[in-house]
């Protein structure tokens, strides 16, 4: 039912598998871009942030005192009829609802949605134990005929066409099935109303149990929970330790976020709050056999570590899914374990294991997206990252070590690269592109044409160009960054031109090396710090008003990795912090504190469209800074879902080529259809991806960073 | 009524709508019970989803049974109200019911209880449910019809936390549902559709104190 992929190569063809399903790709297509628009219109009657906020801090004070909120609830829910386990793992879980089962005499069992049920395969235990079992949620009662596992946690069958449901609808009632939709729900209502009837007992899930009056409580549209905790005469809730909460104020904070962020709902159709063993007419003393089990599974040691105990902030509302640009090529089965998107990466490492984690936790393409609109306010890319970094430490990685036994010695990195120059000369034939590679060689990367190391890297250039400005306005610092530095000096210069044109003192710190981003992202945690300290030392970075970087992903690097990675460490955190502060990227360096204006430029009338690369306009936050420039220098011409990732990713491009070509495409498909002659970014890594796709494709298309467009336009 | 309040009602009857749900208003009980019984006339007969030892008449949509005795529960109406009920009902010939909702599990015409609190953010009614003939009422007619005081519609969820406390710990034990709009689903392809497991409409009456 569910698999988790061994090593690279067999995921990388699962993935293949799924790129093919044009149902799918379809489907979450039309979802991705209706959810965020939907998502934007309903949280605009609410603070969004301040919400977040609260959740966050709400529940991050609950996982501090998980135990206590347990016994709270054990001894509120106890006072009023329920029996209340707490189970060690799965194995103790699973058989504690089936003792339950036996000692009430129960055949048939319903069910309704629950991913904590799913966690511990509930279903297949009792199935084994000789019961009966129905899921009663409609996308998790068809995948369950169709003997698969959900593909989202909110939305199980999203995977599915109406004609697959209707051969399964058929197939199960023997009676040939209409695929119109609203049909088929009503076979549904007509099958599952039996089912409930004949149950014995009822399996829920539980979205906030309440320590202070000792209540579970269910959040759905259907209606299946209460039919479930209602109509048969036994009731089991299965609820995760992290699912505690002190108050009934916490749940109902968390109630304006969760529907909202799962489906742009204000509030799904039943949320139900269910405190003692309430009045059963099925029962033979009339009142409910209610019990509701804990699972630990991990949680109460992971509610002690300092950075993970944030994942049960999570609500499962599955919106890390939703805009994951991963999720929406491939899909849950190839995005997860049992649990999905970004924190189902995280919470398989936790909860199923390494060996089904650790080639999963690779397919994040660190987008941001999701920590962007995360309901508890998870710093999901970096704690994806993490894993990276405990997974290299447990198992090795080869790859990985022979990166960072490079990268960490700043002069063997930079000779090796300047030495990639001559050794590249037959095949690039003297073009900025390696045109001539043979396939074979370029493997997957056959979608975009790979860039050429520059004939003089921009420090080799630096002494030469360094402008001389008397009585500078500004003093500041370039971070180059490799690609800059070494494939794309001249975006580089542009920038110095225009600081040197407004009076901007302009220094290149030649210490300075990679920023580490990489080595993160291949879980090299020793090198990364390494690295870090190198550009840290680099920089004075107080005699500076900024630290100026025109690669979006070292500027979100530098700014908030650098003292993170330092935390605790004393003196270089103080440092590492100083030198955060000072980091800037371009466009708002020139924007917001040169204040360039459209009177400083000769407007070209092109017609020019944007992409917002992820590290700045969710990493960095800055979306009207570059559009305000483009439209200063150029017509700027909006293109559709500018805020997508174009799929570069650094390494992530050379792990899952697939899934970073099909990005690609998507992304040039929507500029294609601008009009635009010239596409502009803020980074040198997506100007890698993009104009090499755009080369590749013959686009009639200029690919640009900002700074080249700037100092093309600027008046003399 | 205080004007701020009328904004109140006028947010939470278009959250409500929003949902699909029928929102109206009656000056008093006995128009608002005489709009029940007009709910039950104006639609068709029940679908039998489940098998019940009953008169049977035509397929209906489903390819089950309908009921040919009509039904509407009202299990936690106070008795003037019931007997009021009850007394409409017999005029139309449709059964009026306060118990034994399990008999009925397969479907009834429609159920109409009382609401506790409106909270107008998301057209939502709170409902005590403790009664199980009341949550079945709610959950196996095809009608669900709820009644609400005007003055009983608050701002937004943060607003009555302290309410839905009082009402979980009114007795030992408590079943709280929050009601948005009627059942329904978007598991097939993302498609909207309502009457999964429970009510296929949901109207709200709104009831001058």
């Amino acid at each position: 039912m569910h698999e988790a992929p061994k090593n690279l190569s067999e995921y990388r063809k699962e993935i293949d598998k799924a790129l093919d399903d044009n149902f799918l790709r379809r489907t979450l297509d039309t979802f991705a871009v209706a959810y965020r628009a939907n998502r934007e219109a309903i949280f605009k009657e609410v603070d969004e942030k301040a919400l977040i906020k609260q959740i966050a801090d709400a529940k991050d004070d609950a996982c501090k005192h998980m135990d206590e909120l347990y016994e709270q609830f054990r001894a509120e829910a106890e006072k009023r009829g329920v029996h209340v386990y707490r189970a060690a793992d799965a194995k103790e879980a699973n058989e504690i609802i089936a003792r339950i089962a036996k000692e009430n005499d129960v055949k048939k069992i319903v069910k309704s949605k629950s991913m904590t049920a799913e966690e511990i395969q509930l279903n297949p235990y009792l199935e084994k134990e000789g019961f009966i079992v129905d899921e009663t949620d409609l996308g998790e009662w068809i995948i369950q005929l169709r003997h698969e596992g959900p593909s989202h946690m909110v939305m199980p069958a999203i995977h599915l066409s109406r004609y697959q449901v209707a051969d399964d609808f058929t197939k199960v009632t023997g009676v040939k099935q209409d695929t119109d939709v609203q049909r088929l729900v009503k076979v549904a209502r007509v099958q599952l109303r039996r089912k409930f009837l004949a149950a014995d007992m009822g399996v829920s899930g539980c979205n906030f149990a309440v320590a202070e009056c000792g209540a579970v409580s269910t959040v759905t549209n259907e209606g299946n929970a209460r039919m479930v905790t209602t109509v048969p005469r036994v009731h089991v809730a299965i609820a995760g330790l992290d699912k505690l909460v002190p108050t009934i104020d916490v749940a109902l904070t968390a109630l304006q976020v969760l529907p909202r962020n799962a489906t742009a709902q204000r509030l799904t159709s039943y949320v139900t709050f269910i405190a003692g063993a309430t009045e059963c007419g099925s029962a033979s003393d009339g009142k409910k056999s209610m019990h509701v089990v804990f699972l630990d599974n991990g949680r109460s040691e992971i509610a002690k570590d300092p950075l993970f105990s944030q994942i049960f902030r999570c609500v499962r509302c599955g919106a890390c899914a939703n805009v994951c640009p991963v999720f929406r090529l491939v899909g849950g089965h190839k995005m997860g374990y049992i649990y999905i998107g970004a924190i189902g990466l995280i919470l398989t490492y936790f909860f199923h294991g390494k060996d089904i984690a650790k080639t999963l936790c690779q397919n994040c393409v660190g987008c941001e997206s999701c920590k962007n609109i995360c309901a508890g306010g998870i710093d999901l890319p970096r704690l994806i990252r993490e894993i990276r970094a405990r997974l290299v430490d447990e198992k090795g990685d080869s790859v990985g070590m022979l990166v960072s036994s490079v990268l960490k010695n700043r002069k063997m990195f930079h000779n090796l690269l300047k030495f990639a120059k001559f050794a590249q000369k037959p095949v690039t034939g003297g073009a900025p592109f390696i045109r001539h590679l043979p396939e074979f060689l370029l493997g997957k990367h056959g979608f975009k044409a790979l860039p050429a190391i520059a004939n003089e890297s921009f420090r080799d250039r630096w002494p030469r160009i360094a402008p001389r400005i008397d009585k500078p306005k500004f003093k500041v610092a370039i971070f180059g960054g490799c690609a800059q530095d070494f494939i794309y000096p001249e975006q580089l210069e542009a920038c110095v031109k225009i600081l040197a044109a407004k009076g901007v003192a302009v220094d290149y710190p030649m210490e300075q090396s990679c920023c580490g981003l990489p080595l993160e992202m291949l879980g090299q945690r020793k090198a990364s710090l390494q690295v870090a300290e190198q550009n840290i030392n680099a920089f004075d970075a107080g005699a500076y008003d900024a630290i100026i970087t025109l690669c979006a992903s070292c500027a979100s690097h530098l700014k908030h990795v650098y003292p993170q990675l330092t935390e605790n460490m004393g003196d270089l955190h103080a440092k590492a912090q100083a030198f955060a502060d000072k980091v800037m990227d371009f466009s708002s360096f020139v924007h917001d504190v040169l204040g360039l204006k459209p009177e400083d430029f000769n407007n070209s009338g092109e017609k020019v469209t944007y992409h917002a690369s992820c590290h700045l306009c969710r990493g960095l936050h800055v979306k009207e800074a570059p559009r305000e420039l483009i439209a200063d220098a150029a017509t700027y011409v909006p293109c559709a879902e500018e805020e997508v990732c174009c799929g570069f990713g650094g390494s992530y491009s050379a792990k899952f080529p697939e899934i970073s070509g099909q990005l690609l495409e998507n992304k040039l498909k929507n500029v294609a259809e601008t009009g635009a002659t010239r596409l502009v970014v803020d980074c040198p890594g997506c100007v890698m991806q993009l104009r090499g796709g755009a080369e590749k494709k013959k686009m009639n298309l200029k690919v640009s960073h900002m700074a080249e467009l700037l100092a093309e336009q600027l008046k003399k | 009524m205080a004007p701020e309040h009328q904004q109140v009602l006028d947010t939470f009857s278009a959250n409500a709508q929003a949902t699909t749900a029928v929102v109206t208003e009656a000056p008093n009980m006995a128009a608002a019970l005489q709009y029940v019984v007009d709910v039950c006339e104006n639609r068709p007969a029940a679908e039998l989803l489940a098998d019940e030892d009953v008169e049977k008449g035509p397929n209906g949509p489903n390819g089950v049974p309908t009921r040919v005795q009509r039904i509407i529960a009202a299990p936690d109406l106070d008795d003037a109200d019931f007997e009021q009920l009850s007394g409409i009902c017999a005029e139309k010939g449709f059964s009026c019911i306060r118990q034994g909702m399990r008999k009925h599990l397969a479907g009834i015409e429609v159920g109409v209880t009382k609401a506790v609190l409106g909270i107008a953010a998301s057209g939502t009614c709170m409902v005590d449910s403790d009664n199980e003939d009341a949550r079945l009422a709610g959950m196996v007619s095809e009608v669900h019809i709820l009644l609400l005081k005007k003055s009983e519609v608050y701002p937004d969820l943060p607003s009555v936390a302290q309410k839905v406390r009082e009402r979980m710990n009114a007795r030992p034990a408590t079943y709280t549902t929050f009601i948005t709009g009627p059942s329904r689903t978007a598991d097939i392809e993302r498609v909207a559709a309502v009457g999964v497991h429970g009510p296929l409409e949901l109207h709200i009456i709104l009831l001058e104190d």
